[in-house]
C-alpha cells in the first residue's frame, strides 16, 4: 500500500473571474522508502499539490478528490486536528526560501525545539526536558552535517549563510521523525556547490532513514540523479508518471519528451550547433485554460480529439494521459 | 548596540540643541522688541535696558548671546510672564502636569483598548468582525477631537447633567499641590473627604480622557491590524502552520512577537499627537494644563510665556520620544530588517 | 497545427488603470469618492447656490432651529444662529473655505516638500547629514504645535493659519520623498539611466518622480485630513480664521455660548467636518488597499 496516495485530485480556486480549476485530476503517489520527483513549469501547480497535501489552502478555495490518502485513512475526511497530528508526527515539509520560513525574531534554538514533539522526551521537570531538546537538537544538526552547533542555535536566522539555513530547515523536518519528506523546490536559486551538497544530503537520509521523500522541483538534472520515479505535470494536469529510467528511456507523452529534450545533456545524439529544441508558445495564464488536454495548443502532435479529456492509461506502472502517445504513430 | 544608543542620545542632543536655539530665535521673530520678548518686563527704561542686554549678552554678537540663553535656560530662569508676572518656569512647572497625567491616562486607556481590537480585527481579516473594527475606527480617526468633546459637554454635562464640564476637582476641595498630578496628590495627602475628593476629581477626568481616547485608539487599532494582517500573511507563519503547530500556537509564540515589536516606535509617537489634540481639549474644559495656559498665553500676546511653553512641550516631546526609542531597543534587540507598519 | 495563436489578446492596463480598477470594487471607497467629489463641487458652486449671503443677518430670525424641528422654518433649512445669519449659507461657505483652504495648503506642502525631499535624497555626506539631522528634529515635533507657533509668530488670520499648516506638513512630504529617493537612488534602473548620461535631475523627473506619484497621492490624502483637522482647530481656538467669516471651526467657536439652546450650531457644522473628513479618509484608505493588491498581484 503507498504511503501517500492522491487520485483525480481537482482544486478549483475564486479569482476575479470566475472559478477556475487550478488543479484538475492530478494522481500521484509516494510508497514507503521513495523519491519521487513532481515536475513542471513554474506554475503548473506543484506548490498547490504540495499546500493540499499539507491542508495549507485557504478555506474558500474547493478540493475534491476520489481518494486522498495517508496509509490508508482519508486526509479529506479527518478533522483539522486529526490531520495537524499527521502533519506535525508523520509528514514534514522544506521550502523554498529557507530564510523566509523562519521566524525572524525567534532564535534557531527556539524554533527547533518546537518541532520536537513531546513523545520523544523522558519524564522530567521542565529544565530536564529542555536539556534533552538540547541533545536532540544537537543531534538532528550533525546528523545534516551542521558541525558548529552552539553558533547556529544561538543565532537569528538572517545571520546565517543561506545553506546552512537550509540545512537547518532540513533538520527541522526530521526532528520529528517523519515518514514524508516534503522538499518543495529546496535548492532554488543555490549556487551549485550548496545545492550538490543539500541533494546528497537528502539522498543518504533516504537510503539510510527508510524516509520518502516528496521532491518537487524543475530542475532536470538534479532530479534525474536523485529520484526513484518522476511525476510530471503541466498546467495542472499530471500527464505521465513512473519509473525514472523508464521514462528516460521511452517518453510516451509529447511533453515528457519536450522537457527530456530541452535539457541538452539528456540527448546524447545532438549535432554541434544545432538548434536547441522546445516548444512553442508558454503555460497558458489562469484566464485561458484550454478544455480538454491543456497541452492542447502548444503540442506537436495535437488532433482534434484532445478538446476532450485523455483517459489515464498504464504499461506496467508507467501511466500517461495522452490521445496520441510516442509510442503509437500519428493517427 | 552601543553605536545606536550613541546615535540615539547624540540625535537627543542635537535636537534639544536645535530646539533651544529655535526658541532664542523666536523671541526676534515675535513681534515687539526682542528684551521684552527674552525677559517679560515691558518698557523697560534705559537703566534696565542696559542690565538686560549685559544679562543675555546681546551686545557680544549672535554665538554669545545663544551661548548665555543656553546657561540660562539651564539655570531656570526662563523669563518673566507679562500676564501674570511670576516667573514662567515656576508656571511651566505648575501646569505641565496636568496636562501630562491628562494625556497619560488617555493614553494607557487607549492602548488597554486598542490593543486588543487592533490585534481580533487583524487575526479575522475579512470577516465580519474585522469589518466592524475596521468601520468603527475609520470613524473615530475622522471625527474631530474639539467637536466631539463639545458634543460629549453638551450630551453628558448640560442635558444629563452626569459630569463635570471643567476644571480638575470642585472647588469644594481644597487639594494639596504636591506632585501636581491631581489623582496622587489626593492619595497622597491627608484631607477629609478623601473617598468624596478621589471620586469627584475621577469624575472630572472622565469626558477630557474620553474624547482624547476616541482619537488615539483609532489609530492604535488601525496600526496594529494592520501590522498584524501583514505577518500573518508571510511565509514563516504558513511554514509554521505546515509544522503542525495549531492557530493559537502560532499566534502566541510567533504572530504576536512580530506583529506587535516593530510598531512599538511608531506607537510612541501617537503619545506626542496626542500631546497636541491634548491641549485644544484643555482649552475646552478648562483644564489647567500647559495646552490651555499657552493658548491664552497667544491671545494675550504673552511672547516669553509662549517660548517657554514652546520650549517645554518640545523637550517633553522629543526626550519621551527618543527614550523610548532606546528603551525599545535595549529590550528587543532584533535584527534591522523589521516590517513598517503604516496606519 | 497551425501556427495561429489560440490566446486572445490579454489586455495589460497601465499601473494607473489598474489601481482604478482595483479601487472601483471596493465600494466603500466608492462612496467615499463620491461624497469627496460632492464636497468639490459644493466648493466650486457652493456660494452661487446658498439662498443668502454669509454674513447677512436677519435680526427677526435669531436662533431657529433647523427645518425638521417643530419651530424651524423652511426658508432658514438648518436653522440661524445668534446673530440671525442662515446656517446652511454659512456651513456651505463654510465648506468651502476650509476644503478649499486645505487643499491648497497641501499642495503647497507637497511642493516644497518634495523638492527638499528630493533634494536630501540624492545628495551626499556632510550636506545629506545636516538635513537629515534637522529634519528628525523638526519631525520630533508635532504639526499643531509648530502651526501654534508659526501663527503665534505671524498673527492670526486664515491665510497665516493656512501657511502655518503647511509649513508644519513639509516635514512629513520631505520625510517620505527622501526615504523614496533614496531607495529607489541604489536600484539598478536608476544607475542605467546614469550610465546613459543622465544628470540628477533627470534622473529625479524622469524615472524617480513616475514610481513615487502613487505614493505621494496616498501621502497628500493623508495630509489633506490632517490640514483640514488643523485648519478647524485653529480656527476654533480663535488662531486661525476669525468670525464674522464663515470658517467652520470659527462657527464652533461661535456657537459655544448659545450651546446649551441651540445645539444644532454645534452639530451642523461639526458634521460638516467630520463628512469631509471621512470622505477624505475612505478615499485613501481605498487608495491604500488598490495600490497594496496591485503590487501583491
Amino acid at each position: 500500500m503507498p504511503l501517500l496516495d492522491i487520485k483525480n485530485l481537482t482544486l478549483e480556486i475564486d479569482t476575479s473571474f470566475g472559478w477556475v480549476k487550478a488543479l484538475d485530476k492530478v494522481n500521484l503517489s509516494v510508497d514507503t522508502k521513495e523519491v519521487r520527483a513532481l515536475v513542471g513549469e513554474s506554475g503548473s501547480g506543484k506548490s498547490l499539490i504540495v499546500k493540499s497535501i499539507i491542508g495549507a489552502l485557504p478555506e474558500r478555495w474547493k478540493v475534491t478528490a476520489d481518494r486522498m490518502n495517508w496509509k490508508g485513512k482519508d486526509l479529506l475526511s479527518m478533522s483539522d486536528n486529526q490531520r495537524r497530528a499527521i502533519t506535525r508526527s508523520e509528514m514534514s515539509v522544506v521550502f523554498q526560501n529557507p530564510l523566509s520560513a523562519l521566524d525572524p525574531s525567534a532564535t534557531l534554538e527556539e524554533q527547533i525545539a518546537e518541532t520536537i514533539p513531546d513523545n520523544l522526551l523522558d519524564k522530567g521537570w521542565f529544565w530536564q526536558r529542555r536539556a534533552q531538546r538540547h541533545s536532540i537538537a544537537v543531534a538532528q544538526l550533525h546528523k545534516v552535517g551542521i558541525r558548529d552547533h552552539e553558533l547556529c542555535l544561538k543565532s537569528y536566522p538572517h545571520q546565517l549563510p543561506e545553506d546552512v539555513c537550509q540545512k537547518f530547515t532540513i533538520a527541522m523536518a526530521l526532528a520529528s521523525n517523519p515518514r514524508l519528506l516534503i522538499a518543495d523546490n529546496p535548492t532554488m536559486g543555490m549556487e551549485i556547490t550548496t545545492k550538490i551538497q543539500i541533494l546528497r544530503l537528502l539522498s543518504k537520509l533516504n537510503k539510510t532513514r527508510e524516509l520518502s521523500i516528496l521532491f518537487v522541483s524543475h530542475d532536470l538534472l538534479a532530479i534525474s540523479a536523485m529520484a526513484d520515479s518522476m511525476t510530471v505535470l503541466y498546467c495542472g494536469q499530471s500527464v505521465e508518471s513512473g519509473k525514472m529510467t523508464q521514462i528516460r528511456k521511452r517518453p510516451l507523452h509529447p511533453y515528457t519528451k519536450a522537457l527530456l529534450d530541452s535539457a541538452p545533456s539528456f540527448r546524447r545524439d545532438l549535432p554541434p550547433k544545432a538548434a536547441l529544441h522546445c516548444l512553442e508558445g508558454t503555460i497558458p495564464t489562469l484566464q485561458h485554460l484550454p478544455i480538454g488536454c491543456r497541452l492542447g495548443p502548444r503540442c506537436p502532435r495535437a488532433q482534434k480529439e484532445c478538446v476532450k479529456m485523455p483517459d489515464v492509461r498504464r504499461i506496467h506502472d508507467h501511466h500517461y494521459a495522452c490521445h496520441f502517445p510516442l509510442h503509437r504513430d500519428k493517427a | 548596540m552601543l553605536v545606536y544608543l550613541g546615535r540615539r542620545l547624540n540625535l537627543l542632543v542635537i535636537t534639544l540643541f536645535i530646539l533651544c536655539a529655535g526658541s532664542f530665535a523666536l523671541a526676534f521673530l515675535f513681534p515687539g522688541d526682542p528684551l521684552t520678548n527674552l525677559s517679560g518686563l515691558a518698557n523697560p527704561d534705559e537703566q534696565l535696558r542696559q542690565q538686560l542686554m549685559h544679562k543675555y549678552a546681546l551686545d557680544q554678537g549672535f554665538f554669545a548671546s545663544l551661548w548665555q540663553y543656553f546657561q540660562l535656560i539651564f539655570a531656570g530662569d526662563w523669563g518673566i510672564s507679562m500676564r501674570s508676572g511670576s516667573s514662567v518656569f515656576e508656571e511651566v512647572t505648575r501646569t505641565l502636569p496636568a496636562s501630562i497625567e491628562l494625556s497619560v491616562y488617555a493614553m494607557v486607556l487607549s492602548l488597554f483598548i486598542g490593543l486588543p481590537l487592533g490585534i481580533f480585527s487583524g487575526l479575522s481579516h475579512r470577516k465580519a468582525l474585522d469589518r466592524g473594527i475596521l468601520s468603527f475606527s475609520l470613524i473615530g480617526y475622522s471625527v474631530p477631537v474639539f467637536w466631539l468633546a463639545l458634543l460629549m459637554i453638551l450630551v453628558f454635562a448640560l442635558k444629563l447633567g452626569v459630569l463635570p464640564m471643567s476644571d480638575r476637582v470642585s472647588l469644594l476641595y481644597d487639594v494639596p499641590l504636591n506632585t501636581g498630578f491631581v489623582l496622587l496628590d489626593i492619595l497622597q495627602s491627608d484631607m477629609e473627604h478623601r473617598e468624596a475628593a478621589l471620586q469627584n476629581a475621577f469624575a472630572h477626568l472622565i469626558l477630557p480622557t474620553l474624547s482624547l481616547t476616541v482619537f488615539t485608539c483609532s489609530l492604535i487599532v488601525r496600526l496594529t491590524r494592520r501590522s498584524v494582517i501583514n505577518v500573518m500573511d508571510s511565509d514563516y507563519i504558513k511554514a509554521a502552520y505546515a509544522k503542525g503547530m495549531s492557530r493559537s500556537e502560532v499566534v502566541w509564540q510567533h504572530g504576536l512577537k512580530n506583529a506587535l515589536i516593530p510598531i512599538m516606535p511608531q506607537l510612541v509617537m501617537q503619545f506626542t499627537l496626542l500631546m497636541t489634540n491634548a491641549m485644544i481639549v484643555e482649552v475646552i474644559f478648562s483644564w489647567p494644563g500647559i495646552g490651555e495656559w499657552m493658548i491664552q498665553a497667544i491671545y494675550q500676546r504673552d511672547f516669553p510665556s509662549i517660548r517657554g511653553g514652546m520650549l517645554a512641550v518640545s523637550v517633553v516631546v522629543v526626550s519621551f520620544t527618543i527614550s523610548m526609542d532606546v528603551l525599545l531597543k535595549l529590550l528587543y534587540p532584533l535584527s534591522k530588517r523589521q516590517l513598517h507598519a503604516q496606519v | 497545427m497551425p501556427k495561429s495563436s489560440f490566446y486572445e489578446e490579454e489586455p495589460f492596463p497601465s499601473p494607473v488603470r489598474q489601481t482604478w480598477n482595483e479601487f472601483r470594487r471596493n465600494h466603500i471607497a466608492l462612496l467615499g469618492l463620491w461624497c469627496l467629489a460632492f464636497f468639490v463641487l459644493l466648493s466650486i458652486f457652493g456660494p452661487i447656490l446658498s439662498p443668502y449671503s454669509a454674513l447677512e443677518q436677519n435680526t427677526d430670525a435669531i436662533l431657529l432651529p433647523p427645518a425638521w424641528e417643530p419651530n424651524g422654518s423652511t426658508p432658514f433649512l438648518f436653522g440661524t444662529d445668534s446673530l440671525g445669519r442662515d446656517l446652511l449659507t454659512r456651513v456651505v461657505n463654510g465648506c468651502r473655505i476650509t476644503f478649499g483652504a486645505s487643499l491648497i495648503l497641501v499642495l503647497v506642502a507637497m511642493l516644497i516638500g518634495c523638492a527638499i525631499g528630493a533634494f536630501a535624497g540624492m545628495s551626499r555626506g556632510i550636506r545629506a547629514s545636516v538635513i537629515n539631522h534637522l529634519l528628525d528634529a523638526i519631525m520630533a515635533i508635532p504639526t499643531l504645535l509648530l502651526a501654534i507657533i508659526v501663527v503665534a509668530i505671524l498673527g492670526t488670520g486664515l491665510v497665516n493659519s493656512m501657511w502655518a499648516i503647511a509649513l508644519a506638513l513639509v516635514p512629513q512630504f520631505v520625510h517620505q520623498t527622501r526615504d523614496v529617493t533614496r531607495r529607489e537612488f541604489q536600484k539598478e534602473y536608476v544607475t542605467a539611466v546614469r550610465l546613459d548620461g543622465a544628470g540628477n535631475t533627470r534622473i529625479f523627473f524622469f524615472s524617480i518622480l513616475p514610481n513615487m506619484i502613487e505614493m505621494l497621492v496616498v501621502q497628500a490624502t493623508m495630509a489633506l485630513s490632517i490640514a483640514i483637522l488643523d485648519i478647524t482647530a485653529l480656527g476654533f481656538l480663535n488662531l486661525g480664521a476669525q468670525s464674522p467669516s464663515p470658517e467652520l471651526g470659527a462657527m464652533l467657536s461661535d456657537a459655544l455660548e448659545t450651546a446649551y439652546i441651540a445645539p444644532w450650531s454645534i452639530a451642523l457644522p461639526g458634521a460638516a467636518i467630520f463628512l469631509m473628513v471621512l470622505s477624505i479618509n475612505l478615499v485613501g484608505d481605498g487608495l491604500r488597499t488598490a495600490l497594496r493588491n496591485r503590487l501583491t498581484q
